[in-house]
């Protein structure tokens, strides 16, 4: 299938050994990982052809959470706020330079519309659903299916995570599309959830790129 | 008895390797396999994915499972997380109409392929 040839990226990962997981990630196929909130990136031995990157997980009050994006937004790190009631979402859908709003309970399409305005991604923590089982799992599902459907209604930039603390929670590419199915996603999403939303990130992210439509030569 | 071709189930071999904290035996994954369909897809989606494990040697497997139902099957693979307490991924390394295909092509390759892994 040529439609898993391109590259791919986990962008929501708290290994305690990020070098372990870089050598499981790139054997599982991903071409990328974020690490959150870890700062010896520099010394990890990696393997060829596979990034480290480093993200920051904002957890803050919810009156705090806009001041916090705001000192982290032109650092180059990747920014995710981890979603939960109605009023961390909202402040972080408002607010610009926020890249990606994990696992939102409670989406509707006021935060749907503002998540749009200021292109924040919806991520979808696919770890979730690996570790729970019966009755837990189905309440997560449901939330997914909702944000799904808000997603595609206004367009928004969705996003695969799993949420891996060691090597035991990474699962491959493919793996990733299957648990997708179980909330409606089609393959199509799910490839451009892992690919083609984390390098539209990355490219924002990249030190060329002032603006959309903007680029220092 | 064998029945005719046409009447047949259609089958797919799924060959598979088990990453594990320790060694796991092959019933406690056979139960943990059919556990987890049985908990996503309900026992009518388990018995239409109709899964059976043909060999399992503590890392490297091949499991059976309906043509149509591939995708079903791996999603069922990957929501194995723990067996008694004992962390576990499973990472499927190919599909293969045959046992002899699945063993041939992805088993033994990567075997082949390890050595190189740390070099490349």
């Amino acid at each position: 299938m040529s439609l898993f040839g391109s590259k791919f990226y986990d962008f929501f990962t708290h290994p305690d050994d990020p070098a372990l997981m870089a050598i499981e990630g790139k054997r599982y196929g991903y071409s990328g990982i974020a690490v959150m909130g870890h700062d010896k990136n520099e010394k990890t031995i990696m393997p060829d052809d596979f990034s480290i990157y480093r993200g920051v997980e904002i957890q803050a009050k919810p009156s705090r959470i806009r001041e916090e994006i705001k000192k982290y937004r032109d650092s180059h790190h990747i920014l995710i706020v981890k979603g939960g009631e109605d009023e961390i979402n909202r402040a972080a859908v408002e607010t610009e330079g926020l890249d990606i709003l994990v696992h939102p309970l409670e989406f509707n399409n006021v935060l749907a519309k503002a998540a749009s305005d200021n292109s924040v991604s919806i991520g979808f923590n696919l770890g979730l659903l690996i570790r729970l089982r019966g009755e837990a799992r189905v309440r997560e599902l449901k939330t997914m299916r909702i944000n799904l459907k808000h997603a595609r209604k206004y367009k928004l930039k969705l996003i695969l995570t799993s949420d891996a603390h060691s090597i035991y929670d990474l699962r491959a590419p493919r793996e990733m599309v299957a648990i997708s199915s179980l909330f409606g996603m089609t393959e199509h999403e799910a490839i451009d959830a892992m690919s083609a939303t984390p390098l539209n990130i990355l490219r924002r992210k990249s030190l060329d790129y002032i603006q959309e439509g903007i680029e220092v030569i | 008895m064998k029945t005719i071709p046409t009447l047949r189930e259609k089958k797919r071999y799924l060959a598979f390797e088990v990453m594990s904290e320790k060694t796991i035996n092959r019933q406690d994954l056979v139960r943990e396999i059919l556990n987890s369909m049985m908990s996503i897809y309900g026992d009518k989606g388990a018995t239409e994915i109709n899964p059976s494990l043909m060999s399992f040697d503590g890392k490297f497997g091949i499991l059976r499972c309906e043509r149509e139902k591939r995708v079903e099957t791996r999603a069922g693979l990957a929501c194995i997380n723990n067996i008694h307490g004992i962390r576990i991924s499973i990472l499927v390394l190919g599909i293969s109409g045959t046992i002899k295909g699945a063993t041939e092509k992805f088993i033994q390759q990567t075997l082949v392929n390890k050595p190189e892994l740390g070099k490349k």
